[in-house]
């Protein structure tokens, strides 16, 4: 089956559910490109049995939101993140700067003694940004990593790596599986999308999940009333949503009216009051930085006792480099380098940072050789990384080499994406990878953690 | 709510309060209040279903006005019910005789004219102005649905609103004129690179596109995106200094060359291309299910599909002729006393202003769409919104119910001194909001629980002086009005 090789395209911009429901639907299989991964095709979903409409296993649900439970973080960079400029190869750096003819990275830093560069984008930021936490032994680097035979479009890729599936069939979020298993029956802050929609890595098939900007903009407010009216109208609010209806959409709507109350209520006592803003970050973030604010609500409310156990948050960036790559990645990193080291440090300073780790990843990498706008197409072998107090630390996985290509002149995947997830539901989140990620065990385990 | 119900809330308030002279001077106000509230007769007659065509009701005409555009009045409902089906279809479907208008006040921000070019914000709501005051509400709607099925984003203002424009035009009419339309429009051309993909360098993004997502959704190959695209090869940019573009066709840049396109071998050029797409068995069922789910919560039959396809295929591929079918088919009215499909952002805030007589007066519509998710002209992708239940999320609802603070304070619903005395009963209360706000179709346990908020809305404030609790009365007023426009009832259609 010919593999569909985006050039110049803008296609990142696919990511919408309804495009992806569109394509599952379609009866496209990717199948055949699966064969063969892995072998004997222990990849391919269809051929498990997992119940996504299971019913709730109450039984498990109260420890989810025991106090001081661990949090596992999300954060995606999306269009998909060149390894190279991220991690440059110095102890190649004539072969990497063959490939990139002209537009490779001048003398980049050195990341210890790994043989490998790093981004110098990616030195900025408190504690010298996400090299300082290389140096410090809280960040464990992921370079290869992807799935076999990769589909190039972002909105498939995305889409695998949103479900932890790789398969045409539409799917909750691997995050929000877990939190089918192991959340809460009633707390949607359980699962936090800093986004206007919920992250499709937080969609569940029953659990309550939430998606917020921010928790001054949440409380369901009617301007003028106030005191015992208003818990009036909010019992008022609840009754109407509690009300017994049939249908996707009806019941969809009442979910969403419930959550609303529920995400409000719980969050009102941490809304700004008098200009006096109950969770601002005992450290600075970068100014007007999206990423930098989302984290930092991800920080706030995580040492709150909220119950919040898996949060997602996207990066603003173009990691989507068709185009003069030099200056959109070395912007988008800093943001990313900026944002995330700030909010290690925020995470330090609440006394929290041992609860949290944090998994970076984007859908696929980029080709090694350079196209002819100073930019990169899509390609295989990308980059994530694992951060925290309890990381493990170092280059984790192999580094893809610059002359063995695939026959696409991509690079070789060197880690499967689902032995990292399989990896942290055991290890971080402590629960069976196999009730999550279907045949977990035939990717066996990295150790992300420590 | 039955009248049943009803009676047996309003006994149920009677009972919670203490039997003394206090209540009997209670029921004298009451009494006076029914006189000046005294439309609660009418209210009840409306309420009944009209005589005027056999099976053709005001509920009917709810559903096919918000279905078709966005919501109709109370007079609306009424008028057309009595017209009967057909003629309101005709009507629904053709708009007024000589063209929409819009009609009551113009759009004001913070006292100012609009200025849709050069002010953020401006173009969304010169869009929203259209959808609240025109008179031929399904041009808007299906815009609205071209905008999501060609989507184009974060283009320049001036190209947006051309695209707009164009859009409106051909709303109606023949899909393949749409589509040409479409592939020359500047907005679009820059958006998936059309302009400047040239024999030497063609860019397959449009191509693919254009079947993946414009006409066939599958049953082409990799091959046909590549061959499409160097078909599709020829058109340049011209950017002028004002920051508009126009988009020239270069016969040097294109690709003259043989193509096999989707089972056909030729010298290709733009045009061929689109009369192969749309000649192709695949588009006519693509775009029918995809009109029929921007209408229809259910999904179609197999039969009816075919059906809908024949009326499509025998009209030449235009849309008019495919709407209407869909518009009058009996699938489209059932459960006309549980709404079943969610309303879009959009069509949620023009329907509240449109159907209670409010007009935009501040620039707050704009952000609100955006934190709803659903920013006209910034659709998030290619492939535009997700639509149904993805709507919905904990944010999206709690940004819904914020409208309600715009309509009730600078809309028509705002409650003026002196209407709502303190005096009237719950269900009395109930009922002047609900007429208010455009007598919304609300379950019977919405309004229940509007009911019973009404009848405790008092209970902190000392019986004595309760019926002189005016304040009280307009608090409740604003309250129910807002609570009704934003409940779970009014974000289903």
């Amino acid at each position: 089956m010919p593999r569909s090789v985006h050039k110049g395209c803008d296609d990142f911009r696919q990511t919408s559910a309804a495009t992806r429901d569109r394509w599952l639907s379609s009866g496209l299989t990717r199948r055949q490109a699966l064969m063969g991964a892995l072998g004997g095709g222990l990849t391919i979903w269809a051929n498990q049995a997992m119940p996504f409409g299971r019913i709730f296993e109450a039984a498990q649900a109260s420890a989810a939101e025991a106090p001081g439970a661990r949090v596992l973080l999300s954060v995606f960079l999306p269009g998909g993140c060149d390894l190279l400029d991220t991690l440059p190869p110095i102890g190649a750096y004539g072969q990497y700067a063959d490939l990139r003819g002209g537009m490779e990275l001048q003398a980049p830093p050195a990341l210890g003694t790994t043989g490998l560069g790093i981004h110098p984008s990616l030195a900025e930021g408190l504690n010298g940004g996400v090299k300082g936490l290389f140096e410090a032994g809280k960040i464990g680097f992921m370079p290869g990593i992807d799935y076999a035979n990769p589909d190039l479009s972002h909105f498939h890729s995305r889409h695998f790596w949103e479900t932890g599936l790789v398969t045409e069939r539409a799917a909750p979020g691997w995050l929000g599986r877990w939190l089918d298993h192991h959340g809460s029956r009633d707390n949607p802050l359980q699962g936090l999308s800093l986004s206007s929609t919920l992250s499709p890595v937080l969609a569940t098939a029953s659990a309550p999940v939430a998606a917020l900007e921010s928790p001054n903009d949440v409380g369901l407010d009617i301007w003028g009333i106030g005191g015992q009216q208003e818990r009036q109208m909010r019992a008022a609010w609840a009754r109407m949503s509690d009300a017994r209806v049939h249908g996707d959409g009806p019941e969809a709507v009442h979910t969403a009216a419930r959550l609303a109350k529920s995400v409000g209520d719980r969050l009102a006592p941490y809304a700004e009051h008098d200009d006096v803003d109950p969770l601002a970050p005992p450290v600075a973030y970068p100014e007007d930085d999206d990423l930098g604010r989302r984290l930092s609500r991800v920080a706030a409310l995580v040492a709150q006792p909220l119950g919040v156990r898996l949060a997602s948050v996207d990066a603003n960036g173009e990691f989507d480099t068709h185009d003069n790559q030099p200056t959109e990645l070395a912007d988008s990193l800093r943001s990313v380098s900026q944002s995330l080291a700030a909010f290690q440090a925020d995470l330090e300073a609440r006394g929290v940072a041992d609860r949290v780790l944090t998994l970076v990843w984007s859908e696929f990498g980029r080709r090694p050789e350079g196209n002819e706008s100073s930019g990169t197409d899509h390609g295989a072998g990308g980059i994530a990384w694992v951060q925290g107090t309890h990381a493990a630390s170092g280059i984790l996985t192999e580094y893809p080499s610059l002359t063995a290509l695939d026959r696409d002149d991509n690079l070789k995947v060197t880690v499967d994406f689902r032995k990292v997830y399989a990896s942290l539901i055991e290890g971080w989140l402590g629960t069976d990878a196999n009730e999550v990620i279907p045949n977990a065990n035939a990717y066996g385990r990295l150790a992300l953690t420590r | 709510m039955s009248a049943v119900g009803v009676a047996e809330a309003a006994q149920a308030v009677v009972a919670d309060e203490p039997v003394a002279e206090a209540a009997r001077r209670r029921r004298r106000a009451r009494r006076a209040a029914r006189r000046r509230h005294g439309r609660r007769q009418a209210h009840r007659r409306a309420r009944q279903p009209s005589a005027g065509s056999a099976g053709w009701t005001e509920a009917h005409v709810r559903r096919l006005f918000w279905r078709a555009g966005f919501g109709a009045t109370p007079v609306e409902a009424r008028r057309w019910a009595k017209r009967g089906k057909t003629a309101t279809l005709d009507f629904v479907v053709n708009g007024p005789p000589g063209g929409a208008q819009l009609r009551g006040l113009e759009p004001r921000v913070d006292g100012r004219t609009l200025d849709p070019l050069n002010e953020w914000g401006d173009n969304v709501l010169w869009w929203l102005d259209r959808m609240v005051r025109t008179t031929y509400p399904l041009q808007e709607k299906m815009t609205l649905f071209w905008h999501d099925h060609f989507a184009t984003s974060d283009q320049d203002t001036p190209m947006m609103l051309a695209q707009n424009r164009m859009l409106r035009r051909r709303a109606l009419g023949s899909f393949r004129d749409l589509l040409g339309d479409v592939t020359r429009d500047p907005a679009m051309q820059l958006f998936l690179s059309l302009a400047g993909s040239t024999k030497d360098a063609p860019n397959e993004n449009f191509a693919r596109e254009l079947m993946e997502l414009f006409t066939l959704g599958t049953g082409y190959s990799e091959r046909d995106v590549r061959e499409a695209a160097r078909a599709l090869t020829g058109f340049i940019a011209d950017w002028h200094d004002n920051g508009t573009v126009t988009i020239q066709y270069e016969a040097d840049e294109h690709d003259d060359g043989v193509k096999t396109l989707l089972g056909r071998r030729g010298p290709f050029g733009v045009d061929d291309v689109l009369d192969l797409v749309v000649a192709h068995p695949k588009h006519a069922p693509f775009l029918v299910e995809k009109l029929w789910s921007f209408f229809v919560a259910t999904p179609p039959s197999r039969e009816t599909v075919r059906a809908l396809v024949a009326t499509y295929r025998a009209n030449d591929l235009r849309i008019k002729p495919l709407v209407r079918a869909i518009l009058e088919h009996p699938q489209l009215y059932r459960k006309l006393d549980a709404p079943d499909l969610v309303k879009c952002p959009v069509v949620y805030v023009a329907g509240a202003l449109r159907t209670t007589g409010s007009h935009i007066v501040q620039g707050y519509p704009t952000w609100l769409l955006e934190t709803m998710g659903q920013y006209p002209f910034y659709p998030p992708s290619v492939a535009g919104w997700d639509w149904g239940p993805a709507w919905m999320s904990s944010n999206s609802m709690r940004q819904r119910f914020t409208l309600g603070n715009y309509v009730v304070n600078y809309g028509r619903p705002r409650v003026r001194r002196g209407s709502a005395p303190a005096t009237l009963t719950a269900q009395e209360a109930y009922e002047l909001a609900w007429r208010a706000v455009a007598e919304p179709q609300v379950s019977p346990a919405t309004r229940a629980a509007l009911v019973h908020l009404a009848a405790h809305f008092f209970d902190d404030l000392d019986p004595d002086w309760r019926d002189k609790a005016d304040w009280r009365g307009e608090a409740l007023q604003a309250t129910l009005r807002h609570l009704l426009l934003v409940c779970p009832d009014s974000q289903l259609h």
